[in-house]
């Protein structure tokens, strides 16, 4: 087997990948995130067209806004809270709708979510090129071909390993980089619990296939 | 479609660079990551722990000022993961590991990368019936 660039390198260039990301685009990296926004596509242009209306208008976003707050809360309790807020600071003005409106999280279209999956792949290509490894194969490698077998079964065993990190990555809100590399590092609970959940299960399910169903390869 | 924007070129330049980093790392190895779970390849684990290390310097020294959007703690938080756990130590692939392994020519990631979207797509239709488990990815990410 061809060596792979030193450890470090690996850990440099990831860090220097999720920094920038975060640098440059302003929000943490998640490539869990980016299939999300690839699944729920079409959700985009519905999303455009409800905001729309309220770049255009400003003083609707307010309404509607006070529309939400008094459902949730009763008409009442929001006229008791805005009386009583006037008393205390009565000179004090409320924010302009313009400018919350510019508070509101800008949303990256779908298209670079994707546009950054099709690049992973790319990377993929780029990466086993230099290394001089890229060859077309229908496995996954002799090795988890051992594992689990050939052609169907492993095949059957993909599928359901994809669909485990695919629902599982969305039921838990991420996955290596997101919870693992962005998270763990700001030291952020979740992604605290989530990494230790993830790597604990992982290591738990490789010890157990190991001991019995491999009976020790 | 929609035009190209900034973002577009920014996402494409650092998912290139990290499918490449991935792929010249044997993080798209399966027998790499197997040896990770089984405590039998600590480089890679050392992987781990270093760039989170640098990651944590990093956040500490650019970051003070700058609001990133921190994950909370959901319902799905420890069932989803530990399905993820199981995913990934199965097919060897994460979310983007999948596609490097694609891109290195291993067509049997594409049934991975299928299991993926289906399985995305299937808890978009779970969230619908039970709302309470949303992770609120779709909103601003």
């Amino acid at each position: 087997m061809d060596a792979y660039i030193p450890w470090y390198y690996t850990a440099v260039g990831l860090a220097i990948v999720t920094l920038g990301f975060s640098y440059v685009l302003g929000k943490a990296l998640g490539v869990s995130g980016s299939w999300a926004r690839l699944v729920t596509r079409n959700n985009d242009r519905e999303v455009r067209l409800a905001e729309a209306s309220f770049v255009g208008n400003p003083q609707l976003f307010e309404d509607a806004l006070m529309a939400a707050t008094i459902r949730e809360f009763g008409e009442k309790e929001v006229n008791d809270f805005l009386a009583s807020r006037q008393k205390k600071q009565p000179t004090k003005q409320s924010s302009k709708p313009e400018d919350t409106i510019k508070k509101m999280p800008s949303r990256v279209p779908w298209s670079a979510h994707f546009t950054f999956l099709i690049f992973l792949a790319l990377g993929g290509v780029a990466g086993s090129m230099i290394r001089g490894t890229f060859s077309l194969q229908f496995d996954l490698g002799e090795f988890h071909t051992q594992m689990f077998g050939g052609s169907y079964v492993s095949m059957l065993v993909l599928l359901i390993g994809g669909l485990m990190v695919g629902f599982g990555t969305q039921l838990g809100g991420g996955c290596t980089s997101g919870h693992g590399l962005s998270g763990v590092s700001r030291l952020t609970p979740a992604s605290l619990i989530a990494t230790g959940c993830f790597f604990g299960a992982a290591i738990i399910f490789s010890f157990a296939f190991k001991l019995f169903v491999a009976g020790g390869i | 479609m929609e035009s190209i924007k900034k973002e577009h070129i920014y996402y494409a330049i650092f998912g290139l660079a990290m499918g490449c980093i991935l792929s010249m790392g044997g993080l798209s190895d399966f027998e790499q990551i197997n040896g990770l779970f089984l405590f039998e390849n600590l480089p890679l684990l050392f992987v781990f722990a270093l760039s989170i290390g640098l990651n944590m310097i990093g956040f500490f020294l650019f970051f003070k000022n700058k609001k990133l959007s921190q994950k909370s703690y959901i319902k799905g938080t420890i069932p989803g993961s530990a399905l993820f756990g199981v995913g990934w130590a199965i097919t060897g692939a994460c979310p983007s590991i999948a596609l490097v392994q694609l891109g290195e020519g291993k067509l049997a990631a594409l049934v991975t990368i299928f299991g993926i979207y289906f399985g995305v797509w299937l808890f978009r239709r779970f969230v619908i019936a039970n709302p309470s488990f949303d992770n609120g990815i779709c909103g601003e990410e």
